[in-house]
């Protein structure tokens, strides 16, 4: 950059330049630094006064961010057009002059307002490889005489040092700021985590699982549970990465939480996160999404798909995707105007997995994708787990096969009713009126599963007495449903009755003592009596209670 | 289920038919705690037509029982149904019941 004797004029005063570099990098404060500068530049060249202008963006103007000497002039402006400094701007090169009085682009306003005497002027860009920050300003050399050609090139190098060490400063903010954002990023994406679904207590019918790849996830799970016994759940991924995405996605997971209370079934619920979608403009931005209802009672669950990848069900015969499914949500409004596509898929003892594409499009070590044949093999690797540790080995196990490129997120809901099938499952109101059809309902099950007409009798009181109890005592009268399940085991009649109550005293139900004779108490004696087993047996769903009567069938 | 109220021979016949399970028992303990309350010399429940009954409607009868011992009412069951007859038996109330074959016996005492 400075060649020749310079470079000697130069080197003389490294020291300044060092020392210069020091303070802008150990400074927070820039203006501070910049003064501190101004004041070394003037001292070390024997000037009397000096001025330091920065470019600012905004305006274009050059601006006044330090000034030494006996005129004050910080914060003055320049607006684009002549001046010294401009020209040394403009022109890229110091400019020296020697006698103010003879420079056409000299204004002397600052002098005739504040009465100081502008002789000889040296101004040196601060540039570094073209980039223009401003410039600083000599004024009068001290001792009469006027600036040297020396005095500029040391200038010059003194201004490209402070304009490295102000764009170093500058970057090194922006840094700073980008930090701070990685923070604030690093927290949301903390408190997305913690707005997922906490774990669900082992024997839970449905559990949901995580793994962000890297900062806030696009993806979601939920489960919520319902106030009749039944579980909505729901898997879903926001196109797109990033902040935006994110904030769609807590917006759609709090949207299901709330409306998969209110709305009847899951279809209504995808039909009106799709409406409240629609008005929030998306910029482009869609949400895949499957929403479910278990009726672990039932083992029946009722599925809504809005473009989300086909959710899978391992049955005795392996797997089956349900294919049937809408557009994704915030497409279009008109796509859900009409209603949203239902299936009804009966568990039958077995499992509904659904996933986001972070599942099926991990890369395995040959490069392909894992694909959904891929996640069936690791899902059945560990089938004999509990649903929960099961999804935290096939994540587990993405790490070995591939590369996780994306979140992933899996969830399964499973029948974990005991015995899983049956011949007969059917949900009641919990009212005297609905006995009638659960008599009836049981009547033919029990002809069809062989029981003769005595037998079928008895275990049509055994059970009505069973719900009758469950309506007075479980409920107290109040609303709520009745699930009878009847299956044959072998010789056996196994009927399964599953209330949402809160759990009964076991140890409160008790046959009464038949040499009292009085009104009340009595069916539970005709449960015993007729029946050859009866038991409460943990729910299922973790709620309510599970009563089941066990009748030898006669040959 | 059906329940029709008459008067034979200074006696009140209750006749019930088809299914008496707790959506009906309700009404049937309030007719026979009617009749006790009025101290009726005699009252005949027929349960010839009765399909079914539970143990509320097995309470119901045992209550107006209960009630007839104290007020020397004679209450009688006739012409018990098989169901009816098999829940009483489960219950062991078949031998505290007094019971008639038919509601012409039970008039007669």
């Amino acid at each position: 950059m400075i060649r020749g004797a310079d470079q000697t004029a130069a080197a003389s005063h490294l020291d300044l330049m060092i020392e210069m570099t020091g303070d802008f990098a150990q400074s927070q404060d820039v203006e501070a630094t910049l003064r501190l500068g101004l004041a070394r530049v003037a001292e070390r060249l024997g000037a009397e006064a000096a001025s330091l202008f920065l470019l600012e963006a905004d305006s274009g103007d050059l601006v006044c961010h330090a000034s030494i000497g006996p005129t004050e002039v910080i914060g003055l402006r320049l607006a684009p057009g002549r001046g010294i400094v401009w020209r040394t701007v403009d022109l890229d090169s110091p400019q020296l002059v020697k006698d103010a009085r003879f420079d056409p682009d000299f204004a002397n306003s600052v002098d005739n307002a504040t009465g100081f005497v502008t002789r000889s002027i040296l101004c040196a860009p601060m540039s570094f490889r073209g980039q223009k920050l401003g410039a600083i300003e000599l004024f009068n050399k001290a001792g009469g005489g006027a600036f040297t050609q020396a005095d500029a090139q040391l200038l010059r190098a003194l201004a490209m040092s402070s304009a490295l060490a102000l764009i170093n400063t500058r970057l090194a903010a922006g840094m700073a700021e980008q930090e701070g954002f990685r923070r604030e990023l690093a927290l949301a994406s903390e408190i997305q985590r913690a707005m997922l679904p906490p774990p669900q207590p082992p024997g839970y019918p449905v559990h949901g699982l995580n793994l962000p790849a890297r900062g806030v996830s696009g993806d979601f799970y939920e489960i919520v549970p319902l106030a009749d016994g039944r579980i909505a759940f729901a898997i879903g991924d926001v196109s797109g990465k990033g902040i935006n995405a994110s904030l769609l996605m807590t917006k759609t997971a709090s949207l299901f939480r709330c409306l998969a209370k209110r709305e009847d079934g899951p279809g209504r619920v995808l039909a009106a996160i799709d409406s409240e979608l629609q008005e929030t403009g998306l910029a482009g931005m869609f949400v895949t999404m499957v929403a479910g209802i278990l009726d672990p009672a039932t083992g029946r669950v009722v599925l809504a798909n809005a473009g989300h990848e086909p959710p899978l069900v391992r049955g005795q015969d392996g797997y089956r995707p349900i294919e049937d499914g809408m557009p994704p949500l915030g497409i279009d409004p008109e796509l859900f105007a009409h209603g949203c596509l239902e299936s009804v898929i009966e568990l039958d003892g077995g499992a509904l997995y659904l996933f986001t594409d972070g599942l099926t499009e991990v890369r395995t070590r040959s490069g392909a994708m894992l694909g959904a044949d891929g996640a069936k093999g690791l899902l059945d690797a560990f089938a004999a787990m509990p649903a929960e540790e099961r999804l935290q080995a096939v994540v587990g196990a993405l790490d070995g096969v591939g590369s996780l490129r994306d979140d992933v997120t899996l969830m399964v809901v499973e029948d974990m009713r005991p015995g899983g099938r049956s011949a007969f499952v059917r949900r009641y109101d919990a009212r005297p009126e609905t006995l009638s059809d659960i008599r009836s309902d049981l009547s033919r099950t029990a002809r069809e599963l062989g029981c003769d007409a005595d037998l079928v009798g008895d275990v049509v009181l055994a059970v009505d007495e069973a719900c009758q109890n469950v309506i007075r005592h479980a409920y107290k009268g109040g609303e709520g449903d009745i699930v009878l399940h009847v299956e044959r085991e072998d010789d056996l009649l196994v009927i399964r009755l599953m209330d949402f109550a809160p759990p009964v005293e076991v140890a409160n139900i008790k046959p009464r003592s038949l040499d009292e004779i009085r009104p009340g108490g009595l069916g539970t004696h005709l449960m015993r009596s007729i029946m050859d087993q009866v038991d409460f047996l943990p729910p299922p769903a973790g709620i309510g209670n599970l009563l089941q009567m066990v009748k030898r069938i006669r040959p | 289920m059906n329940m029709t109220l008459s008067q034979q021979d200074g006696a009140t016949v209750v006749t019930l038919a088809g299914e008496v399970d707790l959506s009906h028992s309700p009404t049937l303990r309030k007719a026979l705690m009617e009749l006790m309350f009025e101290k009726k010399p005699v009252v005949v429940v027929d349960l010839s037509a009765v399909e079914y009954i539970d143990s509320s409607g097995v309470a119901g009868l045992v209550e107006a029982y209960q009630s007839a011992r104290k007020n020397a009412t004679r209450f009688v069951l006739a012409a018990v149904s098989d169901p009816v007859r098999r829940v009483l038996q489960l219950a062991r109330l078949d031998k505290v019941f007094a019971m008639a074959d038919t509601v012409e016996s039970a008039l007669k005492g």
